[in-house]
């Protein structure tokens, strides 16, 4: 610039006022307003955000505020009323689609609107506790077009028809139908529900009612399950794809109740195709479906375990009451285990190894399993027929599965201790007769026991292996010291059993023969020689023997045989017929076992090494036996003697009962004794009580037999009433 | 001190002028008569003939129940028999000193039977006196046989079916503490059983009445009794 001197530029302050236009505000409502139009009218293109934005802003800062709110409402308001009339002109079908297209429009429309009043938003409205812009636009679009009545009912009906023409299989515009939705859920939770759940809901249930009522008029249980889980699975997918998710539990409710729960019974019970029948059909799917269908309605697995179980307990009732099936012990069992292995399957593969129906499952068990008293038995001699022969071969891990399958049942039992007795005299005829498949299954069975019920259980048990394996060792000593001198006679072989550890048996007498005697005697000394102070007794009831017998025409045999036969038989070497009389009285047997040992002998075909006359079938003392010269069987070998363990007969049964009976009389007193020691005084239920928990691993004790426990304990002065209150007892130290 | 009847009197006075012994010891020596002339010749002991002979004396019936209670202030070990020690307790306790004031004191003795308390002492102490020496419990019959006895006092409706049930049912001996226990059922439980507790620990020979009485449909003929009672 040139050098001149300039005149200083001032600037100066607005000397005058600036004078707001008394018509700036409405002047500056109309152009928004305009704005408002044109954005309505999808005209936004021409609008300068900028400008608008500043108008919107001048107007809150220079007060204006409520008028640009209220001209918002007001311009809104009567958009949306045409729009709504607009939408209730659609016809049909295209009243949803109108609706639809609108809304997305207004959601724009309102877009803009809020971003041009942006500053207004954010502080007149705050500060007078106004709706924001957003939410007002929502909330004039629900109050003008969708709860406009004609809008209303229609848009209600147009869902509900389209949820029924789905379910009757109509392809429908599911797209619409979410966004529809989703709009209901944007104009609030309450708007969705009030304006279409709710009924959605209550006419679904309709729905369900009058189809489930078809369904189970015409259909099976299978087939009404399999449709009850269709329409199920159906909802669930219709909600994933155009309803709010919260709707899920609500809807499959409603399915839930009016498909299963009011039917519930009826399925379950329903002739040839209900639960029962399933389960003898075994037909995992359908079980499968109705567990998982039942579990979820109150009391449905509840209904499904209790039918379950009154049918396993009838036909396990059934099953140890028929007398067809007792005959065979063997068969009975496995017939058991079969069944439990059934229901096991059952319940792991349909039921998810539901514990609640495990636990059915076994009481069931337990409850039936214990009508019969003769289980224990029973149970026993499948483990003795197991370990006999149906075991051999077999591999390690099986023999451990079949094994633990029995101690399963064995668990069920309530009254071990009879099971512990016949064990006991199973186990001795297995060893005495050597006829056991593996002694390592034996042992195995012993330690599943000993962890069951501890070591009591089974010390006596391992007693009597210890006894076999000892007699081994001693029979070595013996024939090392005197082998030489027995080497020409009879072989011996001798098992010393510990009384106490063997079952009890009865005192017998019998005389044995010439041959055999020195040998026993020789053994007698032998042992007594190198254990002082011990008693041994011949248990001639229990040995075998084997003899080489040449009959008339050269045919020779070895017979194997008890030692009463052998008796027998070897007066034979002295003669061709004897009486009765004329064996009884040489051998000194018991009359009702040597007329057994006779019948075995002489009366069995194809072990007849002895003629009997007369013929008959009962050995009389009057009979006359002659050696049967014309003896002849296929096989070299014949084994005469009885030793296989078999049920048994009623009268030994009586027996063994009152034996067991005797034998828990101890048992109990020693429980009260070890109870009232420790307690001093305590009445009579609860020593009843505690009697019952201490016994209950071996057996449940009757109430009358403690309380004659007691009567005995005080009579022999272990115990006293209490002079104040008879119900209680008193330890007497 | 006892009171001298007149002739008994007498006969103290007798008794001390010839002696010359104190009242006491005077007395002394007619209980010592007493027991002369009951006890056995051959043993320090009243026996069978002993007892018949002191009931002859007293005017009572062997059998009559008084000489149970007799017995029981003797504190007698055993029945048909008393020692001298067992004697003389019995005298000393009923303050007897001669025959009369014997026959004086059996209706007293009669009517320690209605009181309740002495009745169960008697009752029980019957048990240890009937049975066998060093058996521990009582023959049936004889059991039966006080039993009938001892509830014709005290009243015991029942009594006749308990003993049918022994007879049909039992017909073993008797423990001592069902023949206590039997004592407080009959006092305890009513005729008609309706406050018989089951869970009331009572010997099951007990359980096993109830039982029989209600198997033969007894329960409501003993009802239909005590309801006539009522009346």
């Amino acid at each position: 610039m040139s050098a001149q001197k300039k005149k200083a530029f001032q600037i100066e302050a607005f000397k005058h006022r600036v004078v707001v236009d008394p018509k700036y505000a409405e002047k500056t409502w109309k152009i928004l307003e305009h704005a408002i139009h044109e954005i309505y009218n999808h005209n936004a293109s021409g609008l300068s955000f900028e400008e608008l934005y500043r108008n919107a802003y001048n107007m809150v800062l220079h007060k204006f505020g409520e008028k640009l709110y209220s001209g918002l409402v007001t311009t809104m308001t009567s958009h949306l009323k045409a729009i709504s009339s607009s939408i209730e002109a659609a016809q049909g079908g295209l009243f949803l689609d109108e609706l639809n297209r609108k809304w997305a429009e207004h959601n724009k429309a309102m877009q803009m609107i809020r971003d041009i009043l942006m500053y207004m938003d954010r502080t007149f409205i705050p500060n007078t506790h106004k709706t924001p812009v957003h939410e007002l636009g929502l909330n004039l679009w629900r109050d003008v077009v969708i709860h406009s009545s004609a809008v209303q009912t229609r848009l209600q009906a147009i869902l509900l028809e389209n949820v029924r023409r789905e379910r009757s299989g109509e392809v429908i515009d599911r797209g619409l139908m979410r966004s529809i939705s989703k709009m209901l859920m944007d104009l609030g939770p309450s708007v969705y529900q009030d304006d279409f759940e709710k009924h959605f809901l209550e006419v679904s249930a309709d729905f369900y009612r009058l189809e489930s009522q078809d369904f189970i008029e015409s259909c099976d249980c299978g087939e009404y399950l399999k449709k009850a889980e269709r329409r199920l699975n159906e909802e669930i997918e219709r909600v994933s794809h155009y309803l709010d998710a919260k709707s899920e539990v609500k809807i499959t409710n409603v399915v839930e109740k009016e498909m299963i729960e009011n039917h519930m019974h009826r399925l379950v019970q329903m002739e040839n195709s209900g639960l029962v029948n399933m389960i003898v059909d075994e037909k995992y799917e359908d079980l499968g479906r109705m567990y998982c269908l039942f579990r979820r309605v109150p009391n449905g697995l509840v209904l499904v375990r209790d039918v379950m179980t009154s049918y396993i307990r009838d036909t396990g009732k059934q099953l140890v009451t028929d007398p067809e099936r007792l005959k065979d012990p063997v068969d009975f069992v496995q017939h058991l285990l079969d069944l439990k292995d059934k229901y096991d399957k059952i319940i792991t593969s349909a039921f998810s190894n539901d514990k609640t129906f495990q636990n059915a499952l076994n009481s069931s068990f337990e409850y039936f399993m214990n009508l019969n008293s003769r289980s224990p038995e029973f149970i026993s001699l499948f483990v003795d027929d197991k370990l006999r022969k149906g075991l051999r071969g077999v591999t390690e891990e099986d023999v451990e599965l079949v094994l633990d399958k029995v101690m399963m049942l064995f668990r069920y039992l309530q009254e071990k201790d009879v099971f512990e007795k016949y064990y006991k005299q199973h186990l001795a005829k297995r060893l005495l007769s050597g006829k056991t498949v593996s002694e390592d299954a034996e042992r195995s069975l012993i330690v599943k026991l000993k962890t069951e019920c501890g070591y009591q259980f089974t010390s006596k048990l391992e007693g009597m292996f210890t006894d076999m394996k000892t007699s081994q060792d001693t029979m070595q000593g013996f024939s090392a010291r005197h082998g030489a001198d027995i080497a020409d006679g009879p072989m011996l072989s001798v098992q010393v059993l510990t009384t106490g550890s063997w079952p009890t048996q009865p005192i017998t007498t019998c005389n044995l023969p010439a041959e055999i005697r020195g040998m026993c005697e020789k053994f007698r000394n032998y042992y007594l020689g190198t254990h002082t102070g011990r008693r041994l007794s011949w248990q001639t009831n229990m040995g075998t023997a084997d003899l080489k017998a040449t009959f008339g025409k050269g045919q020779k045999h070895e017979l194997n045989v008890s030692t009463y036969q052998m008796c027998v038989l070897m007066l034979f070497n002295n003669a061709d017929r004897l009486s009765y009389k004329e064996i009884e009285q040489p051998t000194e047997i018991p009359a009702s076992d040597l007329k057994r040992c006779l019948q075995s002998l002489a009366c069995v075909k194809g072990k007849n090494v002895l003629r009997k006359e007369p013929m008959s079938k009962d050995i009389a003392d009057t009979d006359t036996f002659l050696f049967n010269d014309k003896f002849t069987s296929k096989f070299f070998k014949v084994k005469i003697g009885t030793v296989a363990a078999q049920r048994e007969s009623e009268p030994e049964n009586q027996e063994t009962r009152q034996r067991v009976e005797e034998d828990r009389k101890p048992q109990i007193e020693a429980a009260i004794v070890r109870i009232m020691k420790a307690r001093r005084v305590l009445d009579h239920n609860n020593i009843v009580a505690e009697v019952t928990k201490q016994l209950q691993s071996r057996f449940l004790p009757n109430p009358v037999v403690i309380k004659k426990r007691i009567e005995s304990l005080i009579e022999r002065e272990f115990l006293e009433r209490d002079k104040g209150d008879r119900k209680l007892y008193r330890y007497l130290a | 001190m006892h009171k001298l009847g007149r002739s008994h009197r007498d006969k103290v006075q007798q008794f001390m002028t010839i002696t010359g012994a104190s009242e006491k010891a005077a007395l002394q020596a007619l209980k010592a008569n007493l027991y002369k002339r009951y006890k056995d010749p051959y043993t320090d002991m009243i026996l069978v003939d002993g007892i018949t002979l002191l009931c002859n004396d007293i005017q009572v019936d062997p059998q009559d129940i008084v000489m149970l209670v007799l017995s029981w202030h003797m504190k007698a070990s055993t029945m048909c028999e008393y020692s001298k020690q067992e004697f003389f307790t019995g005298l000393q306790a009923l303050g007897i000193d001669s025959l009369g004031k014997f026959r004086e004191r059996i209706p007293f003795m009669r009517s320690e039977l209605k009181d309740e308390q002495k009745f169960g002492e008697i009752y029980n102490f019957a048990f240890g006196w009937a049975k066998e020496k060093g058996q521990k419990s009582l023959a049936l019959d004889t059991a039966i046989g006080m039993w009938q006895l001892l509830f014709a006092e005290k009243q015991w409706p029942l009594v006749d079916h308990w003993c049918q049930f022994l007879q049909a049912r039992h017909n073993k001996a008797i423990s001592r503490d069902t023949w206590s226990q039997l004592l407080e059922f009959a006092r305890t439980v009513d005729t008609s059983l309706s406050n018989y507790d089951a869970e009331g620990a009572w010997p099951y020979l007990i359980d096993e009445f109830v039982e029989y009485l209600n198997e033969n449909g007894i329960i409501s003929n003993a009802q239909s009794m005590t309801d006539w009672s009522k009346k």
